[in-house]
């Protein structure tokens, strides 16, 4: 029953479009990484405060990127704000619901990261004179960072996937859009699908082995 | 006696030993079932009523199809993107989904003749300026991935070139509606049936009419897997008795409204 007889040449010749929507793809998924990062360090910082009211606005973003889709997050940045008259468009939307996800889960690694630094590390820094916000930026930070080093590539990866959601709020210019466009004009799933796949294999093991080439540099003693 | 056994026998091994080989039309009355993809967010073509139940002139055609062959209609919710898939993959047999007989899509499904016919109109929202299509120069727009009206708006919008000017496309029409309702995009183009009938629903106020888009008339065609000629005849011939028996214009009248159907004849040329 198996009848299908495959177009692979018109699919290769959508290549150049393809691959123009990957470096959309990769776009997004380093934005969100940056913005993901700044606010995770913020969010376990504030998870690690005195402060009541700190924790409590932290524990709630990590609790919901968490515990909801992304999928949801996506499409509430789009469908949900626009209803109450907030206008996000596409892109801004896809890359609000990935970057607030990605706030949430790195805020818990960073959290782990800044557990595994000793608190003998702060105290030695004050006494050879550091204030305490140059000790926090120059001997407890790049310690966490190494420490959460491999776990942010992984959020990466994860990012770079997750873009492929653009296309429940519109986005027509990333890999899967440009991927969905091909198929609804031609029909041909398999192939442009499968073209897409090898895509983001491509991208998300670039990624993992530039981060590891990156952290043996970072890493050596 | 010997003799007749061992031609029995040896018929036997040759009808066994050829494949059965039935199409597809023979497997759907064997089957007892057709399995119709319909678009079900796309009225008066496909909806539901309050009861939840599928109506529409696309479900009837399906169950006028199915009566034809006297098996049972199998209504298959199938959004505008999955259609072909659908029928590829095998959980369809045949699409009653308002299809647009593409030269691209005939290169992967086959098309019946057409059995409707759609015009195009812009849709959008009052005051935002857009009394004809021409006027969507330089606008957000949108519409439903993959379909005729998204594929033309689209090549549109990449003609005009205007940098304020963009072009969304949504996974349903529900989704084109709530953009458009929400001022994410400043119109869409639709065919003038969906139109109508998103206006008359009342649940978008303020969507108006913009004029008709200067499309080619978007016909659209039952459709099966390419290769099910036996089929594609069947349907050939059930589009054809639907208008010569007076069914096509009967069921236009109770979908769509007053008004001719709409003719299903190319002039000057040959299917």
């Amino acid at each position: 029953m198996f009848n299908y007889t495959f177009h692979w040449r018109p699919a290769f010749q959508a290549l150049p479009q393809m691959l123009e929507g990957a470096v959309v793809t990769l776009q997004i998924a380093i934005i969100s990484m940056i913005i993901g990062i700044v606010i995770g360090v913020l969010l376990a910082l504030m998870s690690n405060s005195g402060s009541k009211t700190l924790r409590a606005i932290a524990s709630t973003w990590i609790e919901v990127a968490r515990n909801t889709p992304a999928l949801f997050q996506i499409y509430m940045a789009y469908f949900g704000l626009g209803q109450l008259g907030i206008h996000l468009d596409s892109f801004a939307a896809l890359l609000f619901g990935i970057a607030f996800n990605n706030a949430g889960y790195l805020a818990e690694t960073f959290r782990g990261g800044l557990r595994a630094v000793p608190a003998t590390q702060v105290r030695a820094a004050r006494s050879l004179g550091f204030g305490p916000i140059s000790a926090f930026r120059l001997i407890v930070l790049p310690q966490m960072f190494r420490a959460v080093f491999h776990p942010m590539t992984n959020q990466m990866v994860w990012a770079i996937l997750m873009t492929s959601l653009g296309v429940v709020v519109g986005l027509n210019t990333d890999l899967t859009g440009v991927t969905q466009e091909l198929n609804v004009k031609t029909f041909r799933t398999f192939e442009y699908f499968a073209i897409a796949a090898v895509l983001y294999y491509l991208i998300a093991k670039a990624v993992t082995l530039g981060a590891r080439a990156f952290a043996y540099r970072l890493f050596r003693y | 006696m010997k003799l007749l056994l061992a031609a029995t026998l040896a018929l036997a091994s040759l009808t066994t030993a050829l494949p059965a080989y039935a199409d597809k039309l023979d497997d759907i009355i064997a089957s007892g079932t057709l399995r119709c993809a319909v678009v079900l967010d796309f009225p008066p073509m496909g909806s539901r009523d309050a009861n939840n139940t599928p109506i529409g002139f696309d479900v009837d055609t399906c169950n006028d199809l199915a009566a034809a062959l006297g098996v049972t209609a199998e209504i298959v919710e199938t959004p505008f993107p999955d259609r072909i898939p659908a029928l590829v993959s095998g959980r369809v047999d045949v699409g009653v989904a308002s299809t647009s007989d593409t030269l691209e899509r005939a290169k992967t499904v086959g098309f019946s003749i057409p059995y409707f016919a759609f015009e195009m109109v812009v849709l959008t929202k009052d005051g935002l300026g857009i009394s004809d299509y021409d006027s969507l120069k330089g606008k957000k727009v949108g519409s439903t991935s993959g379909t005729y009206e998204a594929i033309a708006l689209e090549k549109s919008v990449t003609e005009w070139a205007d940098p304020a000017g963009s072009f969304r496309s949504y996974q349903t029409q529900a989704d084109v509606m709530l953009a458009l309702s929400q001022g994410q995009i400043d119109a869409t183009v639709v065919t003038s049936t969906v139109a109508g009938s998103t206006i008359a629903t009342g649940n978008f106020p303020g969507f108006v009419m913009g004029g008709k888009a200067p499309y080619e008339i978007d016909y659209v065609g039952l459709i099966t897997l390419r290769n099910e000629q036996g089929l594609i005849n069947y349907l050939n011939l059930f589009v054809n008795q639907q208008i010569r028996t007076g069914r096509y214009a009967e069921l236009y009248a109770k979908w769509v409204g007053e008004g001719e159907a709409p003719n299903l004849m190319v002039p000057g040329v040959y299917y």
